[in-house]
């Protein structure tokens, strides 16, 4: 049953999200319209293209949507209503989500394409500049919740949000998120009119659905996590648990986007001097930070 | 409350189940029409002419020294786990021997820097 109300609100919000994003691009309204998009992929044909390494060209767009949804795993909707709740979920999410890397790499090697090879291995620098910015800003929460478990905590945070709490991390987390989810300004490894897309460039058919819907579940996975570490979960006033966590979790997705809309992609070159020369010092001072707060505020 | 091998085996097969799906997915579009084979349908995308084939090994990976440090940090992110866990339980004498630990660290980092590792190569 939780785990039927799980998916259900992942894949809701996945579809919210797409007619959000076609709203924001396009101006028009249209809630069928994503539905329909990847039922017409299913008609097309999905090429293979010639000497590729099918194992990695079969297995990407397949682990990308299961990692996404294992990380949604083990976030919890409302008390209670988690699929698992793991002693190390917050270690969880992070594993779950390196394998991003692995799965966008099998999708830039696997079809032997320049283009798409290029885009894979930007992903490892991608992934060498944020990874970081994730793992540090998530001690910190671990830090003062005393736990990994998701539900303690944003059981933490009832009195206080840890957006208030620790700002500095929220902001690290929220652009490493943007990162780890390859949006733009940080869509590298597709760069649509750079690397005529990219890992996807050689993706179609029900593949590129399957690889989209990923693309899509894993930026509502991110949302969620930055919900629950930060925003306080579940916590607010007047409405259902549940409800809040959609809120919360649909309004960072959205705002995730609108970052995307204004502004330009970075370089790779870029990306990874500030994440190393100004990301992690602030990080660590995060981190330190923190620890003060827990020592000096009881 | 499930067991920890609950839980686990809840998310094995959600694995599953998602593979299921999609195989199902690949299996319903298969149904519908086979691909059409056609000369030059299978050459990778590459701005109008036949890539140069092989392609793998051709590309060189600039931010090696990025990626030598990131071992180093990414080692220290297993110690940080589960000390932060029990960060407050311990209190100072945690954050000082964490500190001494990540000083030395980021002097490695600031090293680094100077010697020109935090740059494109």
């Amino acid at each position: 049953m939780t785990v039927a109300v799980v998916l259900v609100a992942l894949l809701g919000s996945a579809w919210l999200l797409a007619v959000i994003e076609a709203w924001l691009t396009t101006g028009r309204l249209r809630p069928v319209a994503p539905l329909l998009a990847g039922l017409s992929h299913l008609g097309r044909e999905s090429l293979l293209p010639r000497k590729p390494d099918r194992l990695f060209f079969e297995t990407a767009p397949v682990l990308l949507l299961v990692v996404a949804v294992l990380g949604a795993a083990v976030l919890p909707l409302a008390p209670g209503l988690v699929i698992a709740d793991l002693a190390t979920g917050a270690l969880f999410v992070n594993t779950a989500l390196a394998y991003v890397l692995v799965a966008l790499i099998m999708a830039g090697w696997g079809p032997n394409g320049a283009y798409a090879m290029i885009g894979g291995w930007r992903f490892l620098g991608q992934l060498i500049a944020y990874a970081m910015l994730i793992v540090m800003p998530i001690t910190a929460v671990a830090m003062r919740a005393e736990s990994l478990l998701t539900t303690t905590i944003v059981g933490s945070q009832e009195g206080l949000w840890n957006i208030v709490y620790q700002p500095l991390g929220f902001v690290l987390f929220f652009i490493a998120a943007m990162a780890l989810a390859f949006r733009a300004p940080f869509d590298l490894p597709t760069a649509a009119g750079e690397l005529a897309g990219g890992v996807d460039a050689e993706y179609t058919g029900v593949r590129l659905a399957v690889l989209r819907l990923a693309r899509l579940v894993l930026v509502v996975t991110l949302a969620a996590a930055t919900t629950v570490f930060y925003l306080g979960g579940w916590h607010g006033p007047l409405l259902p648990p549940w409800a809040w966590s959609l809120i919360k979790t649909l309004a960072v997705a959205v705002s995730m986007l609108l970052a995307g809309r204004y502004l330009p992609r970075i370089r790779e070159a870029d990306l990874m001097r500030w994440c190393w020369t100004l990301g992690i010092p602030l990080a660590l001072l995060n981190i330190f930070i923190v620890g003060l707060l827990i020592l000096v505020v009881p | 409350m499930m067991s920890v091998l609950e839980q686990y085996s809840l998310l094995l097969g959600l694995v599953i189940g998602i593979v299921g799906v999609v195989l199902s997915l690949y299996g319903l579009a298969r149904a519908m029409g086979p691909t059409c084979r056609e000369p030059g349908k299978d050459v990778p995308a590459s701005a109008g002419v036949l890539s140069r084939d092989p392609v793998w090994g051709r590309y060189h990976a600039r931010y090696y020294g990025y990626a030598l440090l990131f071992l180093a940090f990414d080692m220290e992110m297993a110690y940080m786990y589960p000390w932060a866990v029990v960060y407050k339980e311990i209190g100072l004498v945690a954050l000082l021997d964490m500190g001494v630990f990540l000083a030395i660290l980021f002097l490695g980092l600031l090293y680094g820097w100077s010697q020109g590792a935090l740059r494109r190569q």
